[in-house]
């Protein structure tokens, strides 16, 4: 038997039983020796390995947001005739993995905030729409009622209304971002971070020096919904909060 | 006698705990100490990730080896260094008990040749980078980034920590929500600097056809150029201040007609020829413009 021949055996058969041949030939030729100590090294390496690693929450983030950007998938906001579904969405999810994914969505959120242009300022809805309202909008699992009733009034399901309705009062690109982010920091309160009170009182610090920047860009916004500046400052402030709570998923995240 | 036989006995356990204590105080507190060596050739990277507090310092030597220098409490972090290629991967995390508050430190010194990439990660504790030129990216929590004689592609991202960088040239983008930024004799070409509440400094010159953004949520934005600088300036507000002290030496803005709308208030002025965009944004904050002597 030649090497080529002992590969061949070795591709189909596996490192098991070889037969008299291919041992006999083993026991003469160091290459083939050599290469079934790499093969036995890969295979108890192999077995090393934990069977299954999870990925950092920002990972799936990031993920998402390029996906999104490359238009590979789509998540279009959609109002709902009925509550029921976000009912089940959040008992079917633990908090930890509800705020990756709301977190998730806010990047999405973002995403179309940016690309929207705005010719006309804000939208009717935004118009109509209390920006610090829907900032501080109380979600439902913890104020323990209906969830639409926790929506921000435009963004709550309207019974009976029409598809065009429907249309007409989807919450805009900045009030979901706005709306999600809030979802996400409902976890923060009872989060362990880092276990380290350094990093936790900057991290907390911080996330409340970016909130009083919101409410007062919003609000600013709410007066003045032509304003560029303040919009230009409030997406960059949403960005860095989904940084920030990604941070803090994470930071927890690892410790726990 | 009975009281003092009984207060001898608890002297003498006291005693006893007193020395348990100070053993274990002085075990826990001795560092670890170790130190690697890494062969690399043409342009090496360094990825180091510090999940632990501590100070992260970097230098550069002519060699083609990096050398790292960590010290940690033994017991309580894992330092993990792994080179594949010319890549080299460290980690620091902590081994103590999940849920258990741990004030743990690692701190590094990496000496490495001067053309190396770096990712440096912290939570607390500076980051400190002296004479390399690769790119980098650095990015801290709580910690303050110090930078010196460094150029390339450089990317800093704190959440609360500041940022010193001296002397320094290439390409800059740094963002944070609390820390400052100084650029202190800077070379760059191209500077995107943006802090929701912290300050930012610019103590240098604007190099031709370059471009610098800085914009601050509520913190004062001060820009001192030089003499011979060249560059058309926009600085604008919401609610804050301009307060422009070298009005002397610039004219009304001649290449483009960025005006400000009735939200804004914005300065266009051009200095020189204008051949530099510098353009400086405040929501709330002081933007202060100056002429260094």
């Amino acid at each position: 038997m030649h090497c080529k021949e002992l590969e061949s055996v070795l591709e189909t058969e596996g490192l098991g039983q070889l037969s008299k041949d291919a041992r006999l030939h083993l026991a003469t030729c160091g290459a083939c020796q050599g290469l079934i100590a790499d093969f036995n090294s890969i295979s108890t390496a192999a077995k090393s390995l934990p069977a299954e690693v999870n990925p950092p929450d920002r990972i799936w983030i990031s993920l998402r947001a390029q996906l999104e950007a490359e238009g590979l998938i789509k998540e279009p906001v959609e109002v709902s005739e009925k509550a029921s579904w976000w009912e089940s969405f959040l008992a079917a999810w633990k908090p930890r993995a509800f705020a990756a994914v709301t977190a998730a969505a806010l990047v999405l959120a973002v995403a179309v905030y940016v690309k929207r242009v705005p010719q006309n300022g804000v939208s009717d809805v935004a118009k109509k729409q209390t920006p610090v309202e829907s900032s501080r909008a109380v979600p439902a699992q913890v104020a323990g009622v209906s969830p639409a009733a926790a929506l921000p009034a435009n963004i709550a399901p309207t019974q009976g209304s029409g598809p065009s309705k429907a249309k007409e009062l989807a919450p805009s690109p900045s009030e979901s971002a706005s709306f999600t982010l809030n979802q996400a920091e409902l976890d923060v309160p009872n989060m362990q971070l880092a276990g380290n009170s350094q990093v936790d009182t900057a991290l907390r610090q911080n996330l409340r020096t970016l909130n009083a920047f919101i409410a007062e860009c919003e609000l600013r916004l709410k007066q003045n919904p032509q304003d560029e500046l303040a919009r230009e400052y409030l997406h960059t402030a949403y960005q860095q909060k989904a940084d920030l709570l990604a941070a803090m998923m994470e930071s927890g995240r690892g410790e726990n | 006698m009975q009281p003092s036989i009984r207060s001898r006995q608890s002297l003498s356990v006291w005693g006893a705990g007193l020395f348990l204590f100070a053993a274990s105080t002085a075990t826990a507190a001795v560092p670890e100490h170790q130190e690697r060596h890494f062969t690399v050739q043409g342009h090496p990277v360094v990825v180091l990730q510090n999940v632990v507090n501590g100070r992260i310092e970097v230098k550069s030597w002519k060699n083609s080896e990096v050398v790292v220098f960590s010290s940690a409490a033994k017991d309580k972090v894992a330092i993990d260094m792994e080179q594949v290629g010319d890549r080299i991967d460290i980690a620091a995390t902590s081994t103590v008990a999940s849920g258990q508050p741990h004030e743990v430190e690692a701190n590094f010194q990496l000496t490495v040749p001067e053309h190396t990439e770096l990712q440096l990660k912290t939570q607390t504790g500076l980051i400190y980078v002296e004479q390399v030129t690769g790119d980098m990216k650095l990015e801290s929590i709580a910690g303050d980034v110090h930078l010196k004689e460094v150029s390339g592609y450089i990317i800093v991202k704190t959440t609360g920590g500041s940022f010193v960088c001296t002397l320094c040239s290439g390409k800059l983008e740094f963002t944070s929500i609390s820390g400052s930024a100084q650029l202190l004799q800077p070379s760059f070409t191209n500077v995107n600097l943006m802090t929701t509440s912290g300050n930012i400094l610019y103590d240098g010159d604007f190099l031709r056809t370059g471009i610098y953004t800085m914009k601050s949520g509520k913190g004062l934005v001060e820009v001192r150029f030089s003499g011979n600088d060249s560059f058309d300036l926009q600085a604008k507000t919401y609610s804050g201040t301009v307060d422009n002290q070298a009005a002397q030496f610039m004219q009304p803005e001649q290449h483009t007609s960025r005006h400000g709308n009735k939200f804004t208030r914005v300065l266009n002025r051009t200095v020189g020829l204008g051949f530099a965009k510098v353009e400086i944004s405040t929501y709330s904050g002081t933007i202060r413009i100056l002429k260094r002597d």
